[in-house]
């Protein structure tokens, strides 16, 4: 299997932590895994991106127009990266309200056969108490649709090994919160 | 032998990896992006693995430098790790020790930053090893990093030559499944033996010194020349139309989209590890073999410039890769869709969707520019700086508070010192017209440790006139949040002995020294007033302000024992000055309200903002 993946949002979203959550996961499953990240000046705030690449590859760096996937915790960061997307790739969107965003765009990605899945991961977030699970709540929310080549399963195992303690609980309760969603 | 183990591992953790793998005895380094996560890496496998590694963070990257190069000189292996433009700083040192040469090895670690994504310059270190006249090693990729490491301490260990390993901040912050071997423990004691002649040279000898450096830098070549570990060819070996020199993390992205072409067979790539001294002969081979030779690499032309005969070369001399920024892999498949055009090798199309960019376009949405963090007590203070001198000059320097560009509090950020430096230029440009106007200089506590003192003290000898505000959030937050000579620990968390600021502003001669926490913003702009009355004084001089609050994510529970929550009245009609001029990521324009609102998302309840209406519609619940 070889996924190439774009996680994207402004600092402060756990964007670094979902990559770890994924490599992790390609390590789980047997892959090679490369992938960069943004550190520095970039995070007060600003954008921030990761790339990984599970599988046969090279390089660390994911290039526009390749990607099968793009995570994307932020309503501008998501323009902004859509380009990574394949043709045929999915991508899943934290987005408050779905109606807002650019129809023009959604209609030139579904001449792309690009999959466009949204959900507001940060009002769940807040609604369960914790505004920090947004992004595991994506990818739970991702898995649950079955849109992505991974295994509930494995995530879950994942995640229990690469959470802090602290945080445990609320990651595997996130996580189930966006499995439910994703499948509903 | 021990089963190999597989880890993922960031580029900075590999390199810290090799680092206690070489069993190397002493680690310095002065923070800053791309390098600054290889020392903490270091102290955590000096947790796990009970080593006895000294490890410091340097009040600068000379110091870090002369630090290490003292533990080679008796015999222990040291490295150094800073970011390109750190070499800058230590450039004096490292001349001079090539010259010298060392004794354990010694490697030089200068992070590069091509792009600039987080620098003032985009400077190729391989050309500093050059001048320098050091060997130069050059990884692709985070594994390969660990290895050089390895390579480069019995490189240096062996020709008695300080080695530079230089990765670009896509191995630093590239992330890899790494093979890691066991950890090398060298029992090694600091024996320092006397030799003048060499350690002290003087002009006569340092002449005899550099002819035993050429000499030992051909020898360094002939084994480059042979070394296949870190160049290497990919590819058919024999002759073909087409075939591209190149290096660092260009070539694993050129593997990648030369598989995805399926182009592999017809394009034999050279791959350059060691691109100094240069392996000219194998290049030179390479090149008469193809007809046409591409030069990829990153950031300046260091292989191209060094290849003889250029005739069949293209690259950055003859246009076909762009002179300044990051060979990102859209730009490398773009150039080499062009050449393969040109050449008429292959019909590839180029890369980019300009559909889709022309709709992203039409939406006008802005990136988010980095911003100081909501409750940032840096932003306190540079209100205060507008509010109270709004048209002095703003000199300032490299760190979080750059970002007071935002708040049209910085004019001027150059590099590390020149807060005050340029402070001090531009008080005597103007006295000598006989003008006075107000200078405020900004500066963080770890750049004043870093240079400041010294552009201090020379500027009290120099009778400048200027206020400076030392923006003191007793931690060097930007790159991480790494101590400084005025914290109470040290690198590896052992405790420190910390260095009094204001003792050290005595000590450079300033009269006039103030201390305040920046939240108190209308005492910040009394303060302010009273130090521009005292640069006017006949008997005044520099007035030096020392802001000091904790940096908030380094303490974020020193809000929640006393928070200051605040709301937004009627009152505010959207003028917008509160967002223009403060500038707090908790502040947000609503435009179906018409006025600003509060993301409690954001907001730490500093309080501050209360300062930041002219209105008054900014108040305590």
């Amino acid at each position: 299997m070889n996924v190439q993946i774009v996680l994207a949002g402004i600092g402060g979203q756990g964007i670094l932590f979902s990559s770890k959550v994924f490599s992790e996961l390609g390590l789980r499953l047997g892959l090679d895994v490369m992938g960069s990240e943004t550190h520095g000046m970039s995070q007060r705030g600003g954008s921030v991106i990761a790339h990984l690449k599970l599988g046969k590859f090279q390089s660390p760096v994911v290039r526009s127009g390749t990607a099968d996937i793009l995570y994307s915790f932020e309503e501008n960061e998501t323009y902004r990266t859509l380009r990574f997307l394949k043709r045929g790739g999915t991508c899943f969107v934290n987005l408050e309200d779905p109606g807002r965003f650019d129809r023009e765009v959604l209609s030139y990605l579904n001449t792309k056969d690009i999959t466009f899945r949204s959900l507001d991961a940060s009002g769940t977030a807040f609604q369960m108490g914790s505004i920090m699970s947004a992004n595991i709540i994506l990818i739970g929310y991702s898995l649950g649709t079955g849109l992505v080549p991974f295994d509930e399963k494995d995530l879950r195992h994942v995640l229990r090994s690469v959470s802090r303690k602290k945080d445990l609980e609320m990651n595997v309760k996130a996580l189930e919160i966006g499995i439910q969603k994703g499948k509903s | 032998m021990a089963k190999k183990e597989t880890r993922i591992l960031l580029g900075n953790v590999a390199i810290a990896r090799g680092i206690v793998e070489a069993g190397c005895h002493v680690v310095t380094s002065y923070p800053g992006t791309p390098s600054s996560e290889i020392i903490p890496a270091v102290v955590e496998y000096k947790r796990e693995l009970g080593l006895d590694t000294y490890i410091e963070w340097s009040a600068n990257e000379k110091v870090a430098f002369d630090n290490a190069l003292a533990a080679s000189l008796t015999g222990k292996r040291a490295a150094v790790a800073m970011k390109q433009v750190g070499l800058n700083v230590a450039s004096d040192s490292l001349l001079s020790s090539a010259y010298t040469g060392v004794i354990g090895g010694m490697v030089v670690i200068s992070c590069d930053d091509p792009g600039p994504l987080s620098s003032q310059t985009e400077q190729d270190s391989r050309f500093f090893a050059m001048f320098a006249k050091v060997p130069a090693y050059d990884p692709s990729t985070p594994q390969e990093a660990k290895e050089m490491v390895q390579g480069a301490f019995e490189l240096s260990e062996k020709y008695q030559i300080p080695v530079v390993l230089r990765p670009t901040i896509k191995v630093s912050h590239a992330k890899q499944s790494v093979k890691i071997s066991p950890v090398r423990v060298l029992d090694r004691h600091a024996d320092f033996k006397k030799d003048p002649e060499r350690w002290a040279a003087t002009p006569k000898y340092r002449f005899v010194l550099h002819r035993k450096l050429n000499e030992t830098l051909k020898k360094i070549q002939a084994e480059f020349e042979e070394d296949s570990r870190w160049n290497y060819e990919v590819g058919s070996r024999r002759s073909a139309p087409f075939g591209i020199i190149t290096s660092s993390v260009s070539f694993v992205v050129l593997l990648d989209i030369l598989e995805e072409l399926r182009l592999k067979k017809v394009v034999n790539v050279l791959k350059i590890g060691t691109p100094y001294p240069f392996p000219q002969k194998r290049v030179s081979e390479f090149v008469g073999r193809h007809r046409k030779v591409l030069v990829v690499e990153e950031t300046d032309s260091v292989i191209e410039f060094q290849i003889i005969d250029k005739r069949n070369v293209l690259g950055r001399l003859t246009g076909h890769i762009p002179l300044q920024g990051e060979l990102s892999p859209e730009v490398i498949y773009d150039v080499l869709a062009g050449i393969c055009k040109e050449l008429g090798l292959a019909d590839v199309e180029e890369s980019g969707d300009e559909k889709l960019q022309q709709l992203i376009e039409g939406l006008d949405i802005r990136g988010r520019r980095p911003t100081l963090c909501a409750g940032c007590p840096e932003r306190a203070a540079f209100f205060a700086i507008r509010k109270a001198l709004p048209k002095a000059i703003y000199s300032s320097d490299i760190g979080c508070y750059t970002l007071g560009l935002n708040l049209k509090a910085v004019d001027t950020v150059l590099d590390m010192g020149a807060g005050i430096t340029l402070a001090s230029g531009f008080y005597h440009a103007y006295h000598q017209d006989k003008n006075d106007v107000p200078i405020v200089a900004t500066m963080g506590d770890s750049t004043f440790f870093h240079s400041g003192s010294s552009s201090l003290l020379s500027a009290v000898y120099n009778k400048a006139r200027f206020i400076l505000v030392i923006l003191d959030n007793e931690i060097t937050a930007m790159t991480g949040m790494q101590p400084t000579p005025g914290s109470e620990i040290t690198a590896d968390g052992s405790e420190g002995n910390p260095v009094s600021l204001e003792g050290l502003i005595k000590g450079c001669g300033v009269e006039w020294i103030k201390t305040i926490d920046p939240y108190d913003v209308e005492g910040l702009v009394k303060l302010l007033k009273d130090a521009r009355k005292y640069t006017q004084m006949s008997d005044g001089g520099i007035a030096v302000i020392i802001a000091r609050h904790a940096c908030l994510i380094r303490y974020p529970d020193v809000l929640h024992e006393n928070p200051v929550k605040v709301e937004i009245t009627s009152d505010c009609d959207g003028c917008q000055y509160c967002i223009d001029y403060f500038e707090c990521p908790a502040l947000r324009m609503s435009d179906e309200k018409g006025r600003v609102e509060i993301d409690r998302n954001f907001c730490v309840d500093c309080g501050v903002c209360i300062h930041a209406c002219p209105k008054g519609a900014i108040i305590p619940v």
